[in-house]
Order: structure tokens, then C-alpha cells, then sequence
């Protein structure tokens, strides 16, 4: 047969060819244009997981474990690859309606969105924190036919002891602008929010490791990336050994049953707070695991406030505790020596104008004025410290005093290491003006000498006022961090390692501190309140405030030469200092100093545990 | 010298044929190896299916040797025996078939299956080469070409019964063959016009724009292109049939499409042809294959490291998509080599046909030729997203018994033929 179409072979090898090419060419722009395929193939197959450090574990000073961790389970969901058809199942197991699961899909879907742009390998989302053992039990067992989720484990707090709750602080989830600041954290992260834990949060934290896996199509985990840059572990936070005396702590929780206010215990010759106490408080419990959202927001509402750090924040006249205070400037200025006596009628006069005192003899001397807490004297005193002739004007000799005040850590923060701290309130001459008029006399603000009017301090500053008088004349800034092995001298900052020194001089201390001395003695306020064998220097206040009843308040330190402890208590609405902050103050310092032996006032002990000044 | 004896061997079979197999082969071989191998597996542990395809490769070097001793005049003379043969078993399999994926197109073995379809091929191109071949045939006459084109559409009809569209496709590989028989050039030309006409009128649906402005715009360029060539009256007639065939032709294309296809097939055509764009469904498939194959860019990401194919996110990775494996792993160099291996094979069976003695060897190479063609182009062309989705295997290179001894039986077959036959 003749073969007449022989050409067209050339036909089939050219169209070939051509075809070869026109393929190898469109291959050519998915490989070699640009690495944009690479990287998405990247992306498909590995998945970063986050591991979760554990959080430093808290002790008390003397090591006993106060917060630890333990183990709990957030779900966690590809929101591309869940499925319709097992909605009803995790609706089930989580107990929450289709509306509620919609809402969590979708912020977990923008969440995923958020998370891409922090790190590439990771398209899934927390959906639901915190499960239950229950839930975690029965999504475990279930988790291999619902697609797309799958069980992150990670830390919480578990409190050992409920205590301190205030000066520890709980953790919350990450706010919505705590990631867009710090990349570090991811939607769901627990953080600090108050306390230590927010204030020592970085390294708290300990640091969050990686583990790189393969990961199919289905995100089935295909085994580890062996590569030492896409795998390291977790590190948990250092030991924390808190500067606060658990038991002392839970003391001072049992005597203020009952009753609203704050307690600072302070060493101090190292501004360690030994002692951290607000009531109304909370259960630290409360605010963890699945019920922490529920709880806070009841919390927030309650109107007993037992989230506010009234030791920090609260702001309160400290009455005539601060009259020990106003009795060293006028030694230091030498307006006063320790002899001066004034006489007291039952009261200080100016024209109209009477600050009443209570009944004693006179006339008084320093000593004396503070053991009886004399009104007239400290009213006279005030206008003779600013109305003194060497300062020029009345103006100028109250910035003499103001100065002092400031000196003794009020009227401005005295920098513990907590966030939030109030400065109290010291009036400067121009606030005092904006009140009285610019040309205010002496006798306009003289309750001020009393510790009344517009003079405030938190329970922090009236405690650190004992710690200094305890010092006779220096401070260190009260801290709640005594000690994280280590760290550079034990994680401490400078400030914490550092005197503040108070410009008067010791002498004039030792008198002062022999009136608070005698408070606690026959003919002082504070008498038949101290401990035997203690010789505890204290100081009653009795705050008028706008509020209702006085404020009962005491400082306080012991024992009197090398002292161990200084107090400042307020219990608020209590009356005389004597009735409710002195016993509190004298009990807390015999636990502290003589722990192991029982009470020799196990009655007032009693006394103060069952009265109750409002219903809890 | 037409009909020598067939004991002739001192002749060998064709060195390059049996190169480029073995070259592919091999290729195959590393590739599903390493795709189906374990994720952090350096080591050279075989998986399952690596093992078994190590069998069939052991399976198809057994039909080689048994070929090598093949008769070749019983080869020519058995052509239409063999054809009817395997026409009644792809009969027989559609009513003892077993169905596996939607398709009822094996005969189960025990834990192995047998695809009759694909023997059909070497039939069909046997008994298409008997009949073309035979002495004094011409390609020309209506009775000879519905004779031969109705060989291999009679098969088409059968495989389409056993809902195998992909395999179906493979024999308008045989127009092709026709066309180097002699059928006109412009019935291909007339073919590319009515494969574009038929993307077009889909591309109309897909939009959603009423065929009456394809239909109109063909009947006007038809008409404008009446009035210039108005002289001839025979280009006048030529030009209005034409036109008005093309016009009905597109209408029935479109009622065709809207009422026949399924809507997953609609689905993949219209992803391919950018109607839509769907990374979740369909479009999931190809855009992770072409994922895979970018991702090898010049060098590839190198043996048992291609993520995409070995982490499953392109389906049938060591199947229908093992090309896949072979762009990620091997990149753009990869790519060439084995395009270089298939083009050459090609090329070469095209040599060792125009080298046949007799049309009967001709026309079942060039067959072969064809065959091999067609499988590569669906194949490759689906994994680039230039084609819609079909799965046909990629010819000696994805993993799979039925396959790579059928293209070994049919590439053999015509090696042997060659061996004792040619010049």
C-alpha cells in the first residue's frame, strides 16, 4: 500500500513538541516567578503549637505554698474545617445554645485571622477556655469525628490558701489591647490583671516554648519537625517567695470578720509588707477555671466591692495617728521641745471656732499630748509651726510642713510594687487656697493639725508612718517581693534595696516613740490593749468622715528597741481606735512576734471575731 | 521480506523504546515511593504501596519476556479475535462488575481487580491498525471511515456505560491516528471550531448571558462575511452553512450542558475555565496541585520532602496527581527530565512506526503513540489546572497495576511487533 501521507509525521513531531513546550512553560510560571507556592505549601504543613509554661509557683516568706498550678484544657478549633453536623454534640457537651456557639465560631474565626498575622503556621483559635473535667472527659473522647477541633492543655492557678487575695491578684484572659501591644500573648492567654501577678507578670509568665509537627491535610498530627529552631520547651516561671506571713495574713483575716477595712503589717527594717489585708475581700478560687468570668462580672457588681484594694486605693483621714508626725516637725523645727506644755480646756478655741478634746488633765508635754492624744495641743502646735515669724508667712511655714509630710511618704505614692497605688491626699498651699480663699489663715485649716479635713492617707502610707517611726527616722518602699532565686539581687529593683532617709533627727524620735509608749499604758488611750511581755508603741486615731460613724484607726510597732513589725490598721466605721484598729493591731503583733505560743488574750481574740459591724 | 519468519533474533528490540520505559518506570517508582513514604522517613523503608507497585513493575518485566516471545503474525492475525475478546468482557463486566469510586468497570480477584478497559485500548488499536492495514485499503469512502472511526467509538460507548468518562476521552486519541492515515486536515481545524464553540457557549452560560447573542453574533459575522465574498456563490453557500450549523451547533451544546452534565462535572469546568473560583470544593483539588507543583520551584524541595503530596493535601498523590510529587520534589529540573523521557518516547515510537514495512505496523504505533499521548495531556494538564479535573492516569509513572500493565501490554506489544518487522 502506498503510503501517501508520510509528511505528516513532521506534523505529529512539531505539534508534539510544541504542546511539551506550551505546558513546561505554564509550569514555569506556577515555579518559577516568584516563591509564593512555596510558602503556602509551607503553611499547609506545619503547624506551630504553643506550649504553656507553668506560672511561678507563690510562697509566703517562711515557703509556704500559696498558689501553685494545675492543669486545664481550653478547646481550641480550625474554624475552617468544623463541621455543621457536629454542632449539636459540642453545643451538648459545653451546655451553651446555637446562638452562643455561633458567637464563640465567629471570634474564633477573627482570632484565627489575628493569629496568622502573628505567626504564619497557625490557623486555629481558642473557642472555649477552661473546660470542665466533665466536658474535657467527653470531648476527649470524642474528639476524632469532630473535625477541625482539638484540646490545648495549659496552666490555671490553684490556691492552696485563701488568703491575701488583694496583694496576690488574679489572672483574666488577655484584653483585646494587651495583644495588640505584646504579640507574646494569643486570644485565651491567662495574665495577670492585679497584684503581684500583674506587677511581676513577665517573668511569672515563664516563657512559652514550641512544638513543630507535621500536620496532613485533615490537621492530623504527622509527627515532629525534626529541627532544634521549630522545637523548644516551655519554661516556667521562677519560684516566688512573697514578702507576706501566710498565717500572720490569716490571722488578721479571722479578727476582721465582720467588719470593712484594711491592715498593712510592715518589717520595717526591710519595707517588706508582712501583712496585706482589705475586707470586704474575695475567695481567690472564685476567679479561676471556668467560673472566673461568672464570678467577675458578680464581683464587679456586688456592692460591697470586694475587688477594691482599699489598703492601696482607699483614701482616709488618718485622724490623730499622724499627730506623732506633727510632733517631730515642731522638735525638728524647734518650735517645740520635748518639755513644751500647753493647757487644754477641753478644747482648742479661736473666736467661734472650737476642736473639742476629751476630758484629761493638764497641762501636757510631748509625751503626754501623744499618750492622751491631746486636740488642743496639736491645733495649737499646727498654727505655731505655720504661723511661726522665721518662715515669713503663714503660706511659707505650711510648705515647711508639707515638705515633712512628703517626706514621710504622703501625699504621693510610696511605690509598691503594685499597680494602681493612690497618692493619698497632702494640700498644697494653692489647693488649700482654691478652698479657703487665697488669703487662708492658719486658723481656717487647723483641723488639719488633727489629721482631719483635707489631709487623706491609704492604709499603705498610715502602715509605712509606723514602719518610719519604728526606724526613728528612715523608710524603705513597702514591697511584696521578697525574694526569686536567681534573679539579679533576688529580683529586687533598687528602690526596694534603698533607704529613704527622714530629715529629723533620732533624738526627737525617742520622744515621740515613749508617748506611743505610754498610749498603750496606764492613762493612754490604748490601755489594757497591749500584749505582756511585748512592749508594743502605738498610736489611736478616731476619723471623723463624711460616712457615717468614725474610723477607728492604730499604728503601731513592736517591740519598742529593734522593732519587728509595724502596723497600720483602719477599720472603717469602728469608732474610738481603741474599740476595733488597736486590739487588731496589738493581737496581729503578738501572732507575729510570738507565734507559737497561745494568745494571752484569747478573749479580745474571741471578741473580735464574732463582732460583726456589717452583715457580710 | 513482507512476511519473514518470526524467529528473528538478531534483531533486538528497540534500545530507546525500552530506555525511555525503563527511565519512566523508574521515575514512577522513586516517586510513589517517596510520596507514600512516612513523614520524617529518611530512611529507605518501603511503604505498602511502594511494595506493591515493586510487584506489578515485577509483574510487567514478566509480560515483557512472555511478549518477547510472541508470534508476531499471530499479533496481526488475532487483531479483530482479541478485539471482540475484551468488547465482551467490558460487556461482561458491566453486569458482574464491581463498582469501585462510581465506577462499575472491575472484575474482583479476590483482594486484586481487573479494569477490562484498559486491555481495550491495545484491542481497539489492533484491530483498528487490521483494518486500516489491510491490502489496498484507503482511507477514504464513507463505508470505510464509519467503518474505522465506529471501531473505536463502539468501546467509547461501553467505557461511558461503565461511568468512566476519563478513560472514555482517551479514544478520540484515534482521530489523531486517522488523521495521519489521511483523514482531511480540516476536520481537525473543524474540530478546534467546535471545541471553541462549545467553550464559549458554556463560557455564556456560566455568565448567565442568553445564548441569542452567541447564536446573533455568529449569524453576524457570517452574514458580513457573506456580503464580502457575495461574487463566489460557492463561498456564499460554504460560509452560510458554516455559520448556520455553528449556530445551532452552540445552541445544542448549551441546552446539552444545562441538561445532561451533573453539576459537580459543570462544577469542574467552570473552575477551570475561571467561571469560579472555589478553594474549598472542587477548586480545592487543583489549587492545592498547583500549590504542589510551584512549590518545587527550580531545584524542588528534594526527595521524601515535598509536604504538599506527602502530607495529602493533593488528593490521589500517588496516582492520578503523582505528578504533583514530581514538580514538588524535583522541581522545575524534574519537570524537564521527565518531560524530556516522555516526549522522547513519544518521538520514538513516531520514528519506529514510519520505519514499519506495512501499514498494519504503522498504524498500531502511531496508536501507541497517540495513547500514551492523550493520557499525559488530560493528565498533566489537569494537575496544572489547564484542563477540568478527569482522573486518567499518568502512563508507567502513577502507581497501580491495571494501568501500568496495560500500557506496558500495548507499548510491548507494538516493541515486538517492531522488533521482527521492521526494515
Amino acid at each position: 500500500m502506498q503510503d501517501v501521507h508520510k509528511k505528516r509525521s513532521s506534523v505529529f513531531v512539531i505539534g508534539l513538541s510544541f504542546i511539551f513546550l506550551l505546558f513546561l512553560y505554564r509550569i514555569g510560571t506556577l515555579q518559577l516567578v516568584d516563591d509564593k507556592y512555596e510558602k503556602r505549601a509551607i503553611n499547609n504543613a506545619l503547624n506551630k503549637i504553643t506550649l504553656y509554661p507553668a506560672r511561678s509557683v507563690i510562697y509566703d516568706r517562711f515557703g509556704k505554698i500559696i498558689a501553685k498550678n494545675a492543669a486545664s484544657y481550653d478547646l481550641f478549633v480550625f474554624p475552617k474545617d468544623e463541621k455543621v453536623e457536629n454542632r449539636l454534640f459540642v453545643q451538648q457537651i459545653l451546655q451553651i445554645d446555637s446562638n452562643q456557639y455561633n458567637e464563640l465560631l465567629t471570634e474564633a474565626w477573627i482570632n484565627s485571622k489575628k493569629r496568622q498575622k502573628n505567626n504564619a503556621y497557625n490557623r486555629s483559635a481558642i473557642f472555649y477556655s477552661n473546660l470542665s473535667q466533665q466536658q474535657y472527659t467527653a470531648l476527649r473522647e470524642n474528639l476524632y469525628r469532630l473535625s477541625g477541633f482539638y484540646i490545648e492543655p495549659r496552666t490555671d492557678r490553684a490556691y492552696e490558701i485563701f488568703g491575701g487575695a488583694h496583694a496576690f491578684g488574679y489572672l483574666g484572659e488577655a484584653s483585646e489591647l494587651l495583644l495588640k501591644e505584646d504579640p507574646y500573648y494569643q486570644p485565651g492567654d491567662l495574665v495577670g490583671i492585679t497584684g503581684i501577678e500583674r506587677y511581676y507578670e513577665e517573668f511569672m509568665r515563664g516563657a512559652k516554648g514550641v512544638k513543630t509537627v507535621w500536620q496532613d491535610r485533615t490537621y492530623k498530627q504527622r509527627g515532629e519537625v525534626q529541627d532544634e529552631a521549630f522545637n523548644y520547651p516551655a519554661k516556667s516561671g521562677p519560684d516566688f517567695y512573697a514578702t507576706i506571713d501566710i498565717e500572720l495574713q490569716k490571722f488578721a483575716e479571722e479578727l476582721f470578720n465582720g467588719k470593712r477595712g484594711s491592715v498593712v503589717a510592715i518589717e520595717p527594717s526591710t519595707g517588706e509588707v508582712l501583712a496585706f489585708l482589705n475586707k470586704p475581700d474575695y475567695n481567690p478560687n472564685d476567679l479561676v477555671g471556668q467560673d472566673r468570668a461568672r464570678s467577675f462580672r458578680k464581683m464587679l457588681i456586688d456592692p460591697k466591692k470586694p475587688l477594691y484594694n482599699r489598703a492601696v486605693k482607699g483614701v482616709y483621714p488618718p485622724g490623730s495617728t499622724v499627730k506623732t508626725v506633727l510632733a517631730l516637725i515642731g522638735l525638728q523645727e524647734g518650735i517645740i521641745h520635748p518639755g513644751s506644755t500647753k493647757g487644754c480646756g477641753g478644747g482648742y478655741r479661736m473666736g467661734n471656732i472650737v476642736v473639742g478634746c476629751h476630758p484629761h488633765g493638764g497641762p501636757l508635754d510631748v509625751v503626754g499630748s501623744i499618750r492622751i492624744s491631746c486636740n488642743s495641743y496639736y491645733c495649737g502646735l499646727f498654727r505655731e509651726i505655720i504661723d511661726h515669724p522665721k518662715y515669713g508667712t503663714t503660706h511659707n511655714g505650711y510648705r515647711v510642713l508639707e515638705r515633712y509630710w512628703r517626706s514621710f511618704g504622703l501625699g504621693d505614692p510610696t511605690g509598691i510594687d503594685l499597680l494602681g497605688e493612690s497618692s493619698g491626699n497632702v494640700p498644697t498651699v494653692e489647693r488649700l487656697a482654691k478652698r479657703h480663699g487665697k488669703k487662708w489663715r492658719s486658723s481656717m485649716v487647723i483641723s488639719l493639725g488633727i489629721g482631719q479635713g483635707e489631709i487623706l492617707l491609704t492604709p499603705l502610707q498610715l502602715a509605712n508612718v509606723a514602719a518610719i517611726l519604728a526606724n526613728r527616722g528612715y523608710y524603705i518602699p513597702p514591697h511584696l517581693l521578697k525574694k526569686v532565686n536567681g534573679l539579679k539581687n533576688n529580683g529586687l529593683k533598687q528602690e526596694y534595696r534603698t533607704k529613704k532617709i527622714i530629715p529629723i533627727d533620732a533624738k526627737h524620735f525617742e520622744t515621740v516613740i515613749e508617748g506611743m509608749s505610754q498610749v498603750m499604758k496606764p492613762g493612754g488611750t490604748a490601755n489594757g490593749i497591749g500584749i505582756n511581755g511585748i512592749e508594743i508603741c502605738g498610736k489611736t486615731g478616731t476619723a471623723q468622715n463624711p460616712h457615717g460613724k468614725d474610723h477607728s484607726l492604730f499604728i503601731a510597732f513592736a517591740p519598742r528597741n529593734n522593732p519587728k513589725i509595724a502596723i497600720g490598721v483602719i477599720v472603717e466605721n469602728g469608732g474610738f481606735g481603741a474599740t476595733y484598729a488597736a486590739p487588731i493591731a496589738t493581737l496581729m503583733i503578738e501572732k507575729y512576734l510570738m507565734r507559737d505560743t497561745a494568745s494571752s488574750k484569747q478573749f479580745m481574740i474571741d471578741r473580735l471575731k464574732s463582732t460583726v459591724l456589717e452583715p457580710q | 521480506m513482507k512476511y519473514q519468519s518470526s524467529s528473528t533474533d538478531n534483531n533486538k528490540m528497540d534500545i530507546w523504546g525500552v530506555f525511555f520505559y525503563i527511565l519512566l518506570v523508574a521515575i514512577g517508582f522513586i516517586n510513589i515511593f517517596s510520596v507514600t513514604s512516612d513523614v520524617n522517613q529518611t530512611s529507605l523503608v518501603l511503604s505498602d504501596i511502594a511494595y506493591k507497585q515493586l510487584f506489578f513493575i515485577g509483574g510487567a518485566v514478566v509480560i515483557i519476556l512472555t511478549l518477547s516471545f510472541a508470534n508476531v503474525v499471530l499479533i496481526d492475525y488475532l487483531s479483530y479475535y482479541v478485539y471482540a475478546l475484551v468488547i465482551l468482557l467490558n460487556i461482561a463486566v458491566l453486569f458482574i462488575g464491581k463498582e469501585v469510586g462510581g465506577a462499575k468497570s472491575w472484575f474482583g480477584f479476590g483482594g486484586f481487580g481487573i479494569q477490562p478497559s484498559e486491555f481495550l485500548k491495545l484491542a481497539t488499536s489492533m484491530a483498528l491498525a487490521k483494518f486500516l492495514g489491510g491490502y489496498g485499503m484507503r482511507f477514504s469512502g464513507w463505508k470505510n471511515i464509519t467503518y474505522s472511526i465506529g471501531i473505536f467509538l463502539f468501546p467509547v460507548i461501553l467505557i461511558l456505560l461503565q461511568n468512566d468518562t476519563g478513560s472514555a476521552l482517551v479514544y478520540f486519541s484515534f482521530f489523531l491516528v486517522l488523521y495521519r492515515e489521511g483523514m482531511p486536515g480540516y476536520i481537525i481545524i473543524l474540530a478546534f471550531w467546535m471545541g471553541l464553540l462549545a467553550i464559549l457557549s458554556i463560557v455564556f452560560q456560566g455568565l448567565e448571558i442568553s445564548s441569542y447573542y452567541l447564536v446573533g453574533t455568529i449569524l453576524g459575522i457570517g452574514s458580513i462575511a457573506v456580503y464580502f465574498a457575495r461574487k463566489s456563490r460557492q463561498w456564499v453557500v460554504l460560509i452560510s452553512f458554516l455559520a448556520v450549523s455553528s449556530a445551532v451547533f452552540s445552541t445544542l451544546v448549551g441546552i446539552v450542558y444545562d441538561n445532561v452534565f451533573q453539576w459537580y462535572q459543570k462544577d469542574r469546568i467552570e473552575i477551570v475555565l475561571g467561571l469560579k473560583e472555589d478553594k474549598q470544593g472542587m477548586g480545592y483539588n487543583l489549587d492545592q496541585s498547583k500549590v504542589a507543583i510551584g512549590a518545587g520551584r527550580f531545584i524542588g524541595r528534594g526527595f521524601q520532602n515535598g509536604t504538599q503530596t506527602k502530607m495529602g493535601f493533593v488528593p490521589e498523590q500517588h496516582t492520578d496527581f503523582i505528578f504533583c510529587t514530581i514538580g514538588e520534589e524535583w522541581g522545575f529540573v524534574g519537570v524537564i527530565v521527565f518531560f524530556s523521557a516522555f516526549l522522547g518516547l513519544l518521538i520514538r515510537l513516531i520514528q519506529l512506526a514510519e520505519r514499519q514495512s506495512d501499514a498494519y505496523g504503522r498504524i498500531f504505533g502511531y496508536s501507541v503513540c497517540c495513547i500514551l499521548f492523550f493520557h499525559w495531556f488530560v493528565n498533566i494538564g489537569m494537575t496544572i489546572g489547564l484542563i477540568p479535573v478527569i482522573g486518567i492516569p499518568l502512563p508507567f509513572v502513577s502507581a497501580g497495576g491495571s494501568s501500568l500493565w496495560g500500557f506496558t501490554l500495548l507499548l510491548f506489544t507494538f516493541l515486538r511487533y517492531d522488533q521482527v518487522r521492521r526494515n
